[in-house]
């Protein structure tokens, strides 16, 4: 059973929420919806559980007009980012909320609410109050509650985005473990983030959305190696592919009065307005390079985010070490030059070091 | 801050309690242990004799009592459903929204005794409207002249008087609602029927049962409404505690007895209030 879109459009006021999505889901996969806030994620889900009805274009899903059937009866279920339960109920009765809705036995809900409860680890908590729970046992609570009605289709909208660091990489550790599980082969998963990090630990279909419009569709791996824009390229890396305005001629790549010497791929693009793309993780400390200012440095966590600046030229650099750096100190740099990209000036993939276009 | 004169600063609200309310209570106490009445104005003592006549030989004030009873419960059941659908009503976006959440307040914004004289106008038995229009149909009730219909009139005025305050209260606590269930409940497969079965009505308990406590405190004081619209009668059958309380003290100037009615109403609607206001508490929010 697929799920198909048809250029699906929304726009409730002067801006696209989406703008001409199209997609065919099909069931057994997980796709992630990756994309900055407000690019039209939770639209999307939204309009995919019935929530939101689209201006125009069309989902099938089993071959039915999926916009034709009430939300109530889509059989979909969905975690929000807001730890969204029925306050008046405990966890018991918020897990069998969507079960009570249908005609089953009281036998059988139990055994499902139980068997939910038990795959997020919340077993012993049935008679606690939602209030009484921790943000992250919330969460646990709706994705339970998601789980339960054995729904076909299986939105998840930043379900992690608002819990703390440790939460989140237990949480997701155990997405990966039910995901993995095989929910049954015959759901859609559908699950959006901000984070290029989590698209790249789920590792499933990734569709890069940006201001309502479909960018990129591919396998996550693909779209880290091999992003087809330079907006992907930000979107799909953190901190944001740096991007440096550079001229490629005499087999050196010139910016900034620095002459690094161009790899094989990038060699041949000799056009103006060329940018070079290159990861943060892909620029080192080095005695012997180019020497920047530090414009602010932070530390988050191990890691030691370098903001530098050469002229009109601002890259961020990350080291996996914590460095203690002044503003205005001066460092010096060397670039993996062999795995930059090279974007076209309209934004377009000039060339990748995985083999992307001219590569 | 601690420092000796703190409670100095208390007298002058204390002096406003004592006032206007511990000192009428002990005085309505000491009251109805006299026989003050207008052959015989002063606080004598006469012990219990008026809580003894009250309790022994005057059936009338029960009935009015029992027969308030009945009024505030059936007027605040009818405001509270009436109230909570028109509230729900405009609550979802609907068109001219605003102008029916004014519409609907307009009564509470009216005068009672007057609307009241108006109601009577409107009821009156051969010049009023309603039976002009009903005379269509060849019926023509005594809306005020009969014991039975009496009382119903009574609830329509009342109903149409304070639904508008009930529906104020529930608007107000329907906008306050978090939106999320909602959501949720749509994707859990809750029809609108049921959304409001098991997800508006029980987020909406604990302001319901604030909104009925207020509507029978307020309602068991009815009186304007029976004073205009019928005295009390036709004979005593619309007649209501606080009506016949105010004959027996201000009409016949039994002040002691009177008192002791006071009284004995307020200790009554004291434990009925709060006996109701624990059932209410238990059936709704399941505590």
């Amino acid at each position: 059973m697929d799920l198909v879109a048809n250029n699906l459009s929304y726009k409730p006021d002067d801006q696209y929420h989406l703008n001409e999505v199209s997609f065919n889901f099909k069931e057994g996969n997980l796709y992630t919806i990756l994309g900055r806030t407000l690019s039209g994620k939770t639209t999307l889900l939204k309009t995919i559980a019935g929530l939101l009805t689209p201006d125009s274009g069309e989902i099938e899903f089993d071959g039915k007009n999926f916009l034709k059937i009430p939300v109530w009866e889509r059989n979909v279920a969905m975690v929000y980012q807001q730890f969204i339960n029925y306050p008046h109920l405990n966890v018991f009765e918020n897990v069998a909320f969507p079960l009570k809705q249908r005609k089953i036995d009281q036998s059988v809900i139990n055994e499902k609410v139980m068997d939910a409860l038990n795959s997020v680890g919340l077993v012993g908590y049935e008679k606690r109050k939602i209030q009484e729970l921790s943000g992250g046992q919330q969460q646990r609570v709706s994705l339970a509650r998601s789980l339960v009605k054995n729904a076909k289709i299986l939105l998840l909208d930043e379900p992690l985005v608002n819990l703390d660091y440790k939460l989140r990489e237990q949480l997701r550790d155990e997405f990966k473990n039910l995901f993995s599980k095989g929910l049954a082969d015959e759901t859609i998963l559908i699950y959006s983030t901000t984070d290029p990090r989590e698209t790249m630990e789920l590792n499933g279909e990734v569709i890069v959305l940006d201001e309502g419009k479909v960018l990129q569709v591919g396998p996550a791996k693909e779209i880290f190696e091999n992003p087809n824009s330079l907006k992907v390229a930000e979107i799909s890396n953190d901190p944001p592919m740096n991007i440096i305005e550079a001229k490629i001629s005499d087999n050196q790549i010139r910016f900034e009065g620095i002459d690094v010497e161009a790899p094989q791929h990038l060699s041949k693009l000799t056009e103006d307005g060329l940018k070079i793309g290159l990861r943060s993780s892909d620029i080192e400390l080095n005695e012997n390079g180019h020497e920047f200012e530090v414009e602010l440095a932070e530390i988050s966590g191990s890691e030691t985010l370098l903001h530098l600046k050469r002229g009109y030229t601002k890259i961020i650099v990350s080291i996996e070490e914590v460095l203690n750096f002044k503003i205005h100190d001066k460092v010096k740099i060397n670039f993996k030059i062999d795995r930059a990209y090279a974007f076209h000036a309209d934004g377009k993939l000039a060339s990748s070091p995985f083999g992307g276009l001219n590569g | 801050m601690n420092f000796k004169h703190k409670y100095f600063f208390l007298f002058p609200g204390l002096f406003v309690l004592i006032g206007i309310l511990i000192f009428p209570i002990i005085f309505v106490v000491r009251l109805s242990l006299s026989g003050w009445n207008s052959y015989n104005p002063g606080l004598d003592y006469i012990g219990l004799e008026n809580y003894i006549r009250l309790f022994t030989d005057d059936p009338r004030f029960w009935e009015s009592f029992f027969r308030l009873s009945f009024l505030s419960v059936t007027t605040v059941i009818l405001q509270y459903v009436i109230g909570f659908a028109l509230a729900h009503m405009v609550w979802k976006d609907i068109k001219f929204k605003r102008f029916f959440r004014v519409l609907f307040l307009v009564p509470m914004m009216t005068t009672p005794v007057i609307m009241t004289v108006i109601w009577r106008t409107f009821f009156h038995e051969s010049l009023g409207p309603v039976n002009d229009l009903l005379s269509v149909f060849g019926v023509a009730p005594k809306w005020l002249t009969d014991p039975v219909i009496a009382k119903f009139t009574v609830i329509i005025v009342e109903v149409w008087q304070w639904t508008p305050f009930m529906f104020l209260l529930l608007l107000a606590g329907l906008l306050s609602l978090p939106k999320e269930p909602f959501l949720a409940a749509a994707i859990d497969g809750a029809s609108p029927v049921r959304k409001f079965i098991y997800v508006t009505f029980p987020l909406m308990a604990p302001i319901s049962i604030g909104a009925i406590i207020i509507r029978l405190i307020e309602a068991s004081k009815i009186m304007d409404t029976v004073y205009v619209l019928t005295s009390g009668g036709p004979g005593t059958s619309t007649e209501t505690s606080s009506f016949y309380i105010f004959i027996k003290g201000l009409r016949e100037f039994q002040m002691g007895y009177a008192a002791s009615m006071s009284f004995t109403y307020l200790i009554i609607m004291i434990i009925s209030l709060t006996i109701i206001a624990k059932v209410l508490t238990k059936v709704l929010l399941k505590e």
